[in-house]
């Protein structure tokens, strides 16, 4: 199943049809190098959502292949499904954070699906909640943080267990311009550190000034 | 170490849904006590006719030309028999005293009657532990055909008529049993299908973080067998309970004195408490699967 490739994410010829009229992706073909940043945008319905939820798994493509940090996703079984998506974070425009547990318990349950050491996922957790500057709302519930905070929760949630890929889909959608900035410093963080981003938005603000790559979509064709 | 945090995932989870959990307790409940009523009912209807049929024993009567010197061997050879607890001799003499004191102020109707002319017999009793109303006949059926024996009996059309009622309520139970259980298990199963509606978003969160459907599911069966445990232990006890007080009702009232209502034994409640809880992991298992699609 593993190959030796440059590019961490490839789809060839990608194309998904939900019904007969909707034909949301239509023979994508795309390359993400390992730590490469790429914005992909497009207005809405374009198929932002659905080429990142083909990525982890949560669509599977009606043609086409996809591999995915050497792993070929349209050969996974369901049961190789779960260690695809522990290799890639997803963060979402809605947090998808459980809003009666802590911080930690949000956290740490990407490290518990792994069967870490309670000590161990306690340190990592600690680090990484540190590192998004929220060390003081730990034991906070989700629900008691606002939107910006939520956000940060579901980003360290996403890269607690080191993925080597992050999909973020609109994760700046409900946020303020000083709680976005904030965010994409976070990402810009993550990248320096190694880690490849895919960042879906149609916000053009947040990479008009970038030297980063531009992907876009619109009805579900590639078209830059 | 994932067995750890399953356990762990588990009780966070009955903390978080008391209310949930309570009702399909509940449920569980209301669903073993009817059937643990059923079945005390159909085990003490059984219990009364081996009574019945272990207090009513056997009679042999001896053909009136069996010499005296034979019923020590005849004694003996009953006495071997398998699952006989005692033998009484009773000799033509012993009936007609008997018979007489029995008879006491009408006693004049024996007048001038020959003190043998009741045939010599034999009371059995068969041994308590290994009763059953087929040993009885068994018995009476060997005895019978002995050629010193003129005649066997034993209530056998009490016995008989008893016994198919009794049959009737085992047959009744195991249909009823069944049929509860397959609504117990409809009924759980649909419960926990709500409240895994209820969570439908946490489960989402733990696909989406890479979690087994084992890791996602544990908790949730885990959950079941405590609800299947807690839900037919306490049926157990409020059957039990309940059974007390009725006793003690009964050995008060004059009527009734010599009912004894008996409990159910282990096998029957260890049954009902094991069968509850595959009930309970089965019904979270099927309304698990839909769920568990990815």
């Amino acid at each position: 199943m593993k190959y030796i490739d440059s590019a961490i994410v490839k789809l060839t010829d990608v194309s998904k049809r939900y019904t007969v009229e909707n034909l949301a992706l239509h023979r994508v073909s795309l390359e993400v190098q390992k730590g490469e940043f790429i914005f992909l945008t497009g207005p809405s319905g374009s198929g932002k959502s659905t080429l990142l939820k083909l990525l982890f798994c949560a669509e599977r493509p009606t043609e086409g292949t996809i591999r995915v940090d050497g792993m070929d996703i349209s050969t996974l079984t369901p049961s190789q499904i779960p260690m695809l998506r522990r290799r890639v974070g997803v963060i979402f425009q809605d947090f998808k954070l459980l809003g009666r547990h802590t911080v930690f318990d949000n956290v740490a349950l990407s490290l518990e699906v792994l069967g870490l050491k309670t000590s161990q996922v306690e340190k990592r957790v600690r680090e990484i909640v540190a590192n998004v500057g929220l060390i003081g709302k730990l034991e906070q519930k989700a629900i008691e943080l606002s939107g910006g905070e939520q956000q940060r929760v579901a980003i360290a949630r996403a890269v607690v267990n080191r993925p080597p890929i992050i999909l973020a889909d609109e994760p700046t959608g409900n946020l303020d311009r000083d709680r976005t900035n904030e965010v994409m410093e976070l990402m810009e963080e993550l990248n320096a550190r190694g880690t490849t981003i895919i960042f879906a938005t149609h916000d053009e603000k947040l990479f008009e000034n970038t030297h980063r790559r531009v992907v876009r979509l619109e009805n579900g064709r590639l078209v830059k | 170490m994932i067995a750890g945090i399953i356990y762990k995932r588990a009780l966070s989870d009955i903390r978080q849904n008391l209310t949930n959990q309570a009702m399909t307790i509940l449920v569980v409940t209301l669903s073993m006590l009817l059937l643990l009523f059923f079945a005390l009912f159909s085990f003490n209807l059984r219990h009364f006719v081996e009574e019945l049929g272990s207090k009513l024993g056997i009679v042999v009567y001896l053909k009136k030309e069996v010499p005296q010197e034979s019923i020590p061997a005849l004694y003996k050879r009953i006495s071997e028999l398998k699952g006989i607890e005692s033998v009484n001799y009773t000799s033509s003499e012993d009936a007609f005293r008997k018979l007489k004191k029995y008879l006491a102020d009408e006693q004049q109707v024996l007048e001038g009657v020959d003190a043998t002319f009741l045939p010599p017999s034999f009371e059995i009793q068969i041994d308590r532990a290994v009763f059953n109303i087929e040993r009885i006949r068994e018995v009476a059926a060997e005895l019978s055909t002995w050629k010193e024996v003129s005649k066997v009996q034993y209530g056998q059309e009490w016995i008989d008529r008893l016994e198919v009622f009794s049959g009737l309520t085992q047959r009744a139970l195991v249909g009823a049993g069944l049929l509860l259980l397959i609504t117990t298990a409809f009924v759980v199963a649909n419960t926990i299908k709500l409240t895994t509606y209820a969570r439908q978003d946490e489960l989402e969160i733990l696909r989406l973080v890479g979690a087994t459907n084992m890791f996602i599911a544990g908790p949730f069966l885990l959950e079941a067998f405590f609800q299947g445990l807690a839900g037919s232990l306490l049926a157990t006890v409020i059957v039990y309970a309940t059974t007390q007080y009725l006793q003690s009702l009964l050995s008060q009232h004059p009527l009734f004195k010599e009912v004894e209502l008996v409990f159910l034994p282990l096998s029957y409640t260890a049954g009902i408490i094991g069968g509850s809880i595959i009930v309970c992991i089965t019904g979270t298992a099927i309304s698990m699967r839909r769920f568990l699609k990815l």
